[in-house]
């Protein structure tokens, strides 16, 4: 599974990505992490606020950082 | 545009970032069609834009059924819409993207009437821009 973050490097990104990792281990998923951080990149997903969770490639949250049960639900 | 994290680094275009603790993520869109009354929406939407009530959002991205853009509006704290006409576009785009969420104005609905190939004036968007705020407003 390819699990992206994306956001700037912000403490709320870090978050993201710290929450993302828990839920992913937590689940026992085989994954990657990609923090892409250039804004132009960010803005081909459509988004437009970060952090933002991408799930092989979909976008799952903007704007927010929900915790890592939250979060599975979109790993599942 | 907003700055980020801080505002120590400037993000490209109109991106937002890290979802401030502070103010709600506010979306605006703007039918933005060929009438007076769509002229006006943008137009208001732009007002509103630049004194920084909100960020102007791309109603073509939700039409056009972007699931990044989808997912922006979805997680917006609060969508605002405007509208021109009783054709109700841009409201009838939101809902064909499953964004359930948002406020709404429509421009005929403040005494503007709906014409072809007619400027519209500063004061007819002043209107609109009020109501906008207005209800704004309410959903804070």
């Amino acid at each position: 599974m390819k699990l992206q973050i994306l956001g700037t490097g912000c403490p709320k990104c870090k978050k993201l990505a710290e929450n993302t990792e828990a839920a992913a281990k937590a689940l026992g998923i085989e994954y990657t992490l990609e923090k892409v951080t250039d804004l132009s990149a960010i803005m081909q997903f459509g988004v437009m606020m970060t952090p933002a969770l991408a799930v092989d490639g979909q976008v799952k949250v903007v704007g927010k950082v929900p915790d890592p049960e939250a979060i599975k639900t979109f790993l599942r | 545009m907003a700055g980020c994290c801080g505002g120590n680094s400037a993000p490209a275009k109109n991106a937002s970032c890290c979802g401030s603790d502070k103010n709600k993520t506010v979306l605006i869109y703007a039918c933005s069609g060929g009438a007076n009354v769509a002229e006006i929406s943008d137009r208001a939407a732009r007002e509103l834009m630049r004194s920084g009530a909100g960020t102007m959002f791309c109603l073509a991205g939700l039409g056009a059924g972007i699931p990044g853009m989808i997912q922006t509006s979805k997680d917006a704290d609060v969508n605002l819409v405007i509208d021109g006409c009783p054709m109700d576009c841009a409201r009838k785009v939101f809902e064909k993207a499953g964004v359930t969420s948002f406020a709404y104005v429509k421009v005929t609905d403040l005494g503007i009437e709906k014409k072809k190939g007619v400027p519209c004036t500063q004061e007819q968007v002043d209107r609109v821009v009020a109501k906008c705020r207005e209800v704004l407003a309410a959903q804070k």
